[in-house]
């Protein structure tokens, strides 16, 4: 399991397209793939769940890759929410 | 008469075709076999999906590619693993597919639709949307087609979802009533990129009107007129026309330059409140951002924004404008807004207080966190920065002195920046307008703002009724100082730009295209307009109507004077 820490830096967080654009990247990793925030754990392969979660811009989140290419997972992660979704 | 929401500018005579949903209720019932409620659950879904995709298709052909994505984004919604695993476990724990999708769907609608967010609370509507779809095909329901409504027919629907209208054809449907639906909502959205006229929100249109009256539907004043009379017929006819031929007017302005009648080239640009308006910008037609307010990131919120928060916005905004201007207003605030969490105190007398570049110069970190931000920002597409509340030439070195410190800091940190950034200021005091020749020699640029230049100068507030009749632009003190600072700005060598409500005004700008402005800053929905406006005068007529206007000594005269010239113009 590998994990990391991130503060989501894009202006409209993890909105339609956003969460959208990250569930599918994060589809398609064979290991789970779960955001820790606010206490809740998400499955971060489903868009609906992530933005039903409301992650705001400013929000502490970590992502958790757990199975067969985690490292690959969490770096895509990493890229994803780091560089602010291409936004 | 109703009243709802104007949605979709225009003007739609019509009769109405009331779209009833087919009931999609049904009564849950125990599975003998789940492994076979998956699979014509999964079916149901693949199926779905290949429809939705081909309306996609349909829509990216009548509407646009934007519209197109709203449907792709279902695509997605339908495929979400959470929504399709839960529910093949509510099956397999001996649901019914449409008792087990429904409940599921109906969790996601109730979270999505109590969120603050007016976009997240549309996911609501999407999640409905594939609902229905879904349990019509189960349930075997044909779905309401309108691609056979005749010429001439209104749609009124509860609400307007992408699958219904994906069947519109743009010559038949002339208008859309709806009962639910704000401005941003998927409805308004469809509407406008089809160019239909629509009222939304209109309260319990579909049991006020009934299938095939005569209706007239008014998405610019939010109105529907249900059995008009023929006064009323021949008025919205007329008004329409008008409407029609104003639009294909203007719509011949796009993409062109702004140029006046003797071909001298201006810039027109506009006013934004947050980043993705720059996409609306581009939608209209602006040459760029003539003033990007901040604020919106220091408002509704509990700490103050940090620098990443910042530099994302900012970049945002760059990046959707692919290299046209964008100047950045630093922070304008001040008594009148309450942001808690600023310490700011109340104050007797706000406007002449503790506020914008004051404010900024005194709280040195918060003020340097937004430089650098915007700095940082540069590096991604041509951004200024400009001072707000300038009053003296002491405020704009400090800045200056601040904009120094920070490159340097983020020269050393290795971070990459424009080093040639451009620092100007907004001239909306009286007092910078007095001394707007000293300003010049040491601002790349001026913006005068006239919606505060207008207050300022005649000492009055137009909130008060008392004495809002001293508040208008065309006040000869105020047309004095606009003429002095685009003046001395023209004399100094620097552009001048204007960025307050007085820049779209047809009235004031032969005037100001005789002072000698450069550049003209409006919000969006103007930018056509005030690009026509400009190409009615040559220089020389322009100097011919700022020297009568200036010779004039009332705000009456003035405003008649113009208002005969302009007239006469069109």
């Amino acid at each position: 399991m590998v994990q990391k820490h991130f503060t989501v830096i894009n202006a409209q967080g993890f909105h339609m397209r956003p969460a959208t654009n990250f569930a599918t990247a994060m589809a398609a990793h064979p290991c789970t793939v779960t955001i820790r925030f606010n206490g809740k754990e998400i499955n971060a392969k489903s868009p609906m769940l992530i933005m039903a979660a409301c992650i705001k811009v400013g929000s502490e989140i970590d992502v958790v890759c757990d199975g067969e290419g985690e490292n690959d997972a969490l770096a895509a992660a990493a890229e994803m929410i780091e560089g602010g979704f291409g936004e | 008469m109703i009243k709802g929401t104007a949605a979709s500018d225009g003007i739609g005579i019509g009769k109405i075709l009331l779209i009833e949903e087919a009931s999609l209720e049904f009564t849950p019932h125990p599975v003998e076999d789940p492994a076979a409620e998956v699979e014509r659950f999964r079916s149901a879904v693949n199926t779905l999906i290949a429809q939705t995709e081909r309306d996609a298709a349909m829509l990216r052909e009548t509407a646009g590619e934007k519209e197109a994505l709203i449907m792709e984004g279902h695509i997605s919604l339908l495929n979400d693993p959470a929504l399709k695993g839960e529910t093949e476990n509510l099956i397999m724990g001996g649901q019914c597919a449409e008792e087990a999708y429904s409940s599921m769907c109906d969790m996601f609608v109730g979270i999505f639709s109590s969120m603050e967010d007016e976009m997240m609370r549309q996911r609501a509507a999407d999640v409905r949307d594939i609902k229905a779809g879904l349990l019509r095909i189960l349930l075997g329901v044909r779905e309401v087609r309108i691609s056979d409504a005749p010429k001439g027919t209104v749609i009124l629907i509860k609400e307007l979802t992408p699958s219904v209208t994906a069947g519109i054809k743009k010559g038949n449907i002339v208008g859309i009533i709806t009962e639910t639906g704000g401005k941003t909502s998927h409805s308004a959205i469809l509407a406008r990129a089809l160019e239909i006229p629509a009222v939304l929100s209109a309260a319990n249109a579909v049991s006020r009107l009934e299938n095939g009256q005569p209706v007239i539907v008014d998405g610019s004043a939010g109105i529907v007129i249900p059995d008009p009379s023929f006064d009323q017929l021949n008025e919205y006819t007329e008004k329409r026309e008008a409407y029609l031929r104003e639009r294909a007017e203007l719509e011949q302005f796009r993409g062109r330059r702004t140029l006046g009648a003797d071909g001298a080239e201006y810039e027109l640009v506009c006013n934004i409140g947050k980043p993705e308006d720059a996409n609306k910008v581009l939608d209209h037609d602006g040459e760029g951002v003539g003033l990007f307010r901040t604020e919106f990131l220091f408002m509704d919120r509990s700490a103050i924004p940090t620098e990443e928060e910042q530099f994302a916005a900012y970049q945002q905004a760059a990046l959707i404008l692919k290299g046209k201007p964008l100047i950045i207003r630093t922070l304008d605030i001040g008594g009148d807004k309450e942001i808690p969490y600023l310490g700011l105190e109340k104050e007797e007398n706000p406007f002449m207080g503790f506020r914008a570049i004051r404010y900024c110069l005194k709280n040195r970190e918060l003020f340097k966190t937004q430089l650098r931000a915007i700095l940082r920002a540069s590096a991604f597409g041509d951004i200024k920065i400009m001072f707000p509340l300038i009053t003296c030439v002491e405020e704009l070195r400090a800045g200056k002195a601040l904009v120094e410190e920070t490159k340097k800091e983020l020269t050393v940190l290795g971070i990459p920046f424009n080093k040639d950034i451009e620092v100007g200021i907004m001239v909306e005091t009286a007092a910078a307008a007095m001394i707007s020749d000293v300003l010049a020699k040491e601002a790349a640029f001026f913006s005068i703002g006239t919606n505060d230049l207008t207050g300022y100068t005649m000492s009055c507030d137009r909130g008060n009724a008392n004495v809002a009749y001293l508040y208008s632009a065309l006040q000869p003190a105020v047309l004095r100082m606009i003429e002095r600072t685009i003046r001395c700005g023209r004399q100094a060598g620097i552009p001048v730009g204007m960025c307050g409500e007085a820049a779209a005004n047809e009235m004031l700008i032969p005037l100001l295209m005789s002072f000698g402005l450069t550049e003209f800053s409006v919000s969006a929905p103007s930018v056509l307009r005030t690009r026509k406006c400009i190409s009615r005068w040559t220089k020389l007529e322009a100097d011919g109507i700022a020297e009568k206007a200036m010779s004039l000594a009332t705000e009456q005269e003035v405003a008649d004077y113009l208002s005969k010239v302009v007239s006469a113009a069109k």
